[in-house]
């Protein structure tokens, strides 16, 4: 199903093997659709959101709250998605599945401690991650108004490469 | 890195893709699942494969203070072999069977299937460090279907894990670190509630969904 998804994400190329090529050569510029629910959290409604946002440069950090280097990416985040105002739509995606201590409330507590102040997303069938062919979190996505990738990054990117990512996709 | 781990797993045999052998027809009377889309057969490598009994070996579970034969487990089983302190690889498999787990809860066949991580690094990971572990990932530790396994002792555990189980695994000590960490493989197990290997996911990001699906076969 997911991978079915990727394909038809990529445009229908024939790859064989669909995630793993991603992960290794990144979209190249392609385009992904997927929709994810988007929860009531500081700075967050609820609702659901297809990403890549059309017409807006878009930030996308995949993330987990068990995962140490997401929270530090966050610290990161934080500041340039402040800075950036409206001009740029950032969200922040976790695919963990809500059950036993794992609840809305712990996430927006969690959201709240690492000063999330965006859009929260979950997506706990993994949809994102698959789309974009992460291989490990935090992994961080910048699209372009048009929808098409400008720049992925798999683990903790500093806030300068953040920037630069940003401004490029902004055509800065 | 990986990549020459899991060399290193499949040992002196390589990962040879031929094939040929497995071509005789038909599936395994031993497993619900068919054969995996793989370059190599069952018999030839040093880890549990599609329809192959999963080792008969008892081992500790610290927390219920139970011992669990491994082999005679009646529900489908989901193992993985990870440590605590790691950073990098296993806080993904554990999760990926928590979310196994957290489904499994929520869509009520939580007792159609049992989970059991097993720790290479006894010495640390003791009951009360598991505990926390579990509690830390959201586990529901108190579930039932899901037990930690402790080998008791590091010759014990080698004997397990790399011997009977096929993964692979080295004491590490990183310059800028003041506590050991481990070089290892990353398996994940699906087995049937007969003791046969219905998967063997070699991967260090398991599909969650690829998972639950074969799950939902077996059990």
């Amino acid at each position: 199903m997911n991978r079915r998804r990727l394909l038809t994400a990529l445009g229908g190329v024939g790859l064989t093997a669909g995630g793993a090529w991603v992960a290794t050569n990144g979209l190249g510029g392609s385009a992904f659709s997927v929709t994810v629910e988007t929860l009531d959290a500081r700075g967050s409604e609820r609702g659901s959101l297809r990403l890549p946002v059309d017409g807006e440069v878009t930030v996308l950090d995949l993330f987990a709250t068990w995962c140490g280097p997401c929270e530090k990416q966050m610290e990161s985040l934080a500041p340039v998605a402040a800075s950036y105002g409206e001009d740029v739509t950032f969200v922040s995606v976790t695919n963990e599945r809500f059950g036993g201590s794992f609840t809305r409330e712990y996430l927006r507590g969690w959201w709240r401690d690492h000063d999330g102040d965006w859009t929260l997303g979950h997506d706990p069938e993994g949809e994102l991650m698959s789309a974009v062919g992460a291989n490990g979190l935090p992994y961080l996505v910048v699209t372009a108004p048009d929808g098409s990738v400008t720049w992925q990054h798999g683990g903790v990117a500093s806030e300068s490469k953040l920037r630069g990512a940003i401004d490029a996709a902004l055509g800065r | 890195m990986y990549r020459r781990e899991y060399l290193r797993t499949l040992g002196a045999t390589g990962a040879v893709a031929g094939g040929v052998a497995g071509c005789l027809g038909g599936g395994n009377p031993n497993t619900t699942l068919g054969e995996p889309d793989r370059e190599y057969d069952s018999e030839d490598v040093q880890f549990p494969a599609w329809g192959q009994q999963v080792p008969d070996v008892t081992l500790p579970a610290p927390l219920s203070g139970e011992d669990v034969s491994v082999r005679d487990v009646d529900t489908p089983a989901l193992l993985t072999f990870f440590y605590s302190y790691c950073n990098t690889v296993c806080p993904v498999l554990i999760s990926t069977l928590r979310d196994v787990q957290t489904h499994a809860l929520n869509e009520g066949y939580g007792d159609e299937v049992s989970i059991y991580p097993v720790t290479f690094d006894p010495e640390r990971d003791d009951a009360a460090r598991l505990r926390d572990y579990g509690e830390k990932m959201h586990v529901d530790v108190d579930a039932g279907n899901w037990q930690f396994l402790r080998p008791a002792g590091k010759e014990r555990t080698k004997e397990v894990v790399t011997d009977e189980f096929g993964v692979y695994f080295e004491r590490t000590h990183p310059e800028k670190m003041d506590r050991y960490m481990f070089n290892h493989a990353a398996m994940t197990l699906l087995v049937n509630g007969d003791g046969y290997v219905e998967r063997a996911y070699r991967t260090q990001s398991p599909d969650e969904q690829r998972i639950i699906a074969d799950l939902k076969q077996v059990r």
